[in-house]
Formats: C-alpha cells, structure tokens, sequence
C-alpha cells in the first residue's frame, strides 16, 4: 500500500461518514485504524487526521517521501445510517483483512449504491411521524389527519428548499412556516379544536434529533470542535423553528 | 382499564409507530428498524412508570435517556452495528415538543416571566436527555477501553 493509495482510501471514506451522519470520532477513529493496518503507526510512517462535520484534512507520511495532504470540504451532510453501518463494516474488514486497493474501491462503490427508501416511502414515514406524535402529545383523530397531510406537504417543500442549498436556519423557518399557517387555517374553518396539537405533530420531522445526539456523542469522544459546530447546528434549527411558526401564528391571530 | 389504555398502551403504540417511522427518514433497513423502534417503546415505558412514581420531571428524562442508551449499546455491540442507529431513534420519543411549541408561545404573547419560565424547562429537558445519554456512554467508553474490545 503506496501513501497515495492510502491517502485515496481514508479521504473518500472519511468522506462518506461525514456526509452519512456518522460521529466525528467514528470518522477519525476509522482512518486512523486503517492506517495503522496498513503499517502507518510509526514515528517515520504515520497519518494525522483533523475533522470537523464540515471539513476534512488528512495528511499522510511515509517515511523519507515528503508528506502528502489533501484537504476535503464537506458541503451538504444527510442521514444515511444504514451506509454508515456498512461503511463501519468496511473499515471493520480492512483492519482485519488488509485487502488490496481494487477490491476496496470495489466495497466503496457498493456502499455509495446502496439503495435509499423511495420517495414515497419518505412521504408515508413523515405522514406517520406527524400523526402519531400528534396524537402522542395528546391530539383528536382529527388533528392527527391534518398533521398527516401538512407533514407530507413538509416533506414536498423541503425536498423544492433542498435545490437552492439553503442555510439550515432559513430552511426549518420556511417549514415551520409552513405548517404553523396551515394549521391556523384549519382551526379556522372549525374542523379542529386547536392547532397547537397540528403544529407540535408535524413539526417533528424538523426536529434535529440526529444532529444533537451526534453533538453529544461527540462531546463524549472528547471532540469538542465538533460537539460545537453540531450544537450550534441544532440550536439554529431549533431556533429557526420557533421562529417561523411564531411568526405565522402572529401574523394570523393579529387578523 | 380506561386509563391504562390511555395512560400506558396508546403512548407506547404512539412511540413504537413513531419510532419505525423515524428510521425510514434516518434510512435504517427494516430489520433494524424494529429494534430501535423497541427501544423507543422502552423509553415511554420507563418514562411513565417513573413519572406515576411522583419522580420529578427531569429525573424523569434523566433517567429514560440513561435506559434507551443502555439498550442501545448493548444491543449495537451484539449486533456489531453503530450505537448511533438505535440511540438517535430510541430517544425521538423523549424530545420535548410540547415545552418547545409552549416556550413559542409564551414568546408570541409577550409574557416574559411565563417565556423564561418555559425556556428554562425546556432547556433543562433537553440538559437532562444529554446527561443521561452522557453518563451511560462515558461508562460504557470506559469498559470498552478497559476490556479492549474494538467495536
């Protein structure tokens, strides 16, 4: 295994993780066990890697060959756990197996093929998401229908938010927006009682589960840089939400 | 029996659906998905049971955090798969939606002893999950290190 070759391996899949949803650590902690199976844990001969979910720099020495460095920028991540795992497996395999290059690029492009649930798959699972929480929070059957449809309709404008590649600040106040005006016109046409239950439901597929317990996860690891920008992460989207729905309820009630 | 239906079985049915549903978003294979829908039902479990006990509400979700987190890392290393799968599923069922849709409100109608109130209640929650997810995996970090066992 020449550095280069190395240097390919660990940067795409680092890569991968960071823009799967894995931790920070999981990614640096990766890397550096592949390296070391390949014989890259001296002094003379070793990998240095610096992560954050929005960069990646790995830097390989090998021996008296000047170092080699590439710098990965990380521009949109997503939540993909099922090729997390697999990658997890895959770096697994490497450490134990030490294959060669081909049969690596191989597993790679494997996992980068797997297949996502369908489109309306997604839209079912966030339908299902709305109504079951907002009958969970206490909500009619009524309010749990309405937050099905408004959750779908989520799900539709998010997808058409996703292709200006928005700030996640601006993108969880359109939804929440969104839902937050629904909801009042529907209460106001008396086919519910209320739309706190409506609101609260729907706006659960914003919510920033993954990203927080990322943000804890990686705090635990001792990756404060990362447990930060993850904090920050989905303290804006939470934000971001109140904001929107505050909004659109205020500007209706005023009328 | 009115109540316990209401009161035990719907929520649980609530956060097993839920849960399942959540992983299709995360994109979890349904054999997965079935155990971490589990450990969201596991949550709701130990959430009510310690909450008609009279146990303060943060304890509360101290103490559901530290449970789906348990079950998370033992189940995730004995089906060598990342913690992450069923931990960020299992504690969708804790997340605060009434306190945050609340604090909202509270800000919207100008109330700023009642908005303070309410930011601090939810903010205390979301300290408490984090600090139950947070012992367990700090504990569990060490017993992997000292036992060595590479996960």
């Amino acid at each position: 295994m020449t550095a280069k070759e190395l240097l390919w391996i660990t940067s795409t899949i680092g890569r991968m993780f960071t823009e799967y949803g894995a931790e920070i650590y999981r990614v640096e902690d990766s890397i550096y066990r592949i390296a070391a199976a390949y014989g890259f844990d001296r002094d003379d001969k070793r990998v240095e890697v610096f992560s954050i979910p929005s960069s990646l720099i790995i830097t390989v020495n090998d021996g008296d060959e000047p170092p080699l460095t590439q710098t990965i920028r990380i521009a949109n991540r997503g939540t993909n756990l099922d090729r997390v795992d697999k990658l997890n497996n895959l770096s697994r395999y490497i450490c134990s197996e030490k294959p060669g290059t081909e049969v690596i690029r191989r597993h790679i492009e494997e996992i980068s093929k797997r297949k996502v649930y369908s489109r309306w798959v997604c839209i079912v699972s966030y339908a299902v998401v709305g109504a079951t929480f907002s009958l969970f929070f206490g909500g009619k059957a009524m309010d749990a229908a309405f937050a099905g449809l408004i959750s779908m309709l989520i799900f539709c404008v998010s997808e058409l938010v996703d292709r200006v590649k928005p700030s996640v600040f601006f993108k969880s106040v359109i939804c929440s927006m969104l839902t937050a005006s629904i909801a009042v016109i529907v209460s106001r046409t008396g086919l519910t009682d209320g739309f706190d239950k409506m609101i609260i439901g729907a706006s659960m597929n914003l919510v920033p589960g993954i990203i927080f317990t990322n943000c804890m996860r990686d705090f635990i690891a001792g990756d404060f840089l990362a447990g930060l920008y993850t904090l920050i992460e989905a303290l804006l989207i939470a934000v971001g939400m109140a904001v929107g729905a505050a909004s659109a309820i205020a500007l209706f009630t005023m009328t | 029996m009115d109540i316990v239906v209401n009161e035990i079985i719907m929520p649980c049915v609530y956060s097993l659906i839920a849960s399942i549903a959540f992983g299709v978003q995360f994109n979890i294979r349904l054999r997965h998905m079935i155990t971490a829908g589990i450990g969201g039902t596991i949550t709701q479990l130990i959430f009510i049971a310690f909450q008609a006990n009279g146990m303060g509400e943060m304890l509360c979700y101290f103490f559901s955090a530290a449970a789906v987190s348990v079950y998370s890392e033992l189940m995730a290393r004995r089906l060598r798969v990342p913690v992450n799968m069923y931990l960020v599923v299992g504690i969708i069922p804790l997340v605060p939606g009434g306190y945050m849709y609340n604090t909202m409100i509270t800000l919207i109608s100008g109330d700023v002893d009642m908005f303070g109130h309410q930011l601090a209640e939810t903010f205390g929650i979301a300290g408490s999950i984090a600090m139950g997810v947070f012992a367990v995996s700090a504990i569990m970090r060490l017993i992997r290190i000292v036992t060595k066992k590479a996960i």
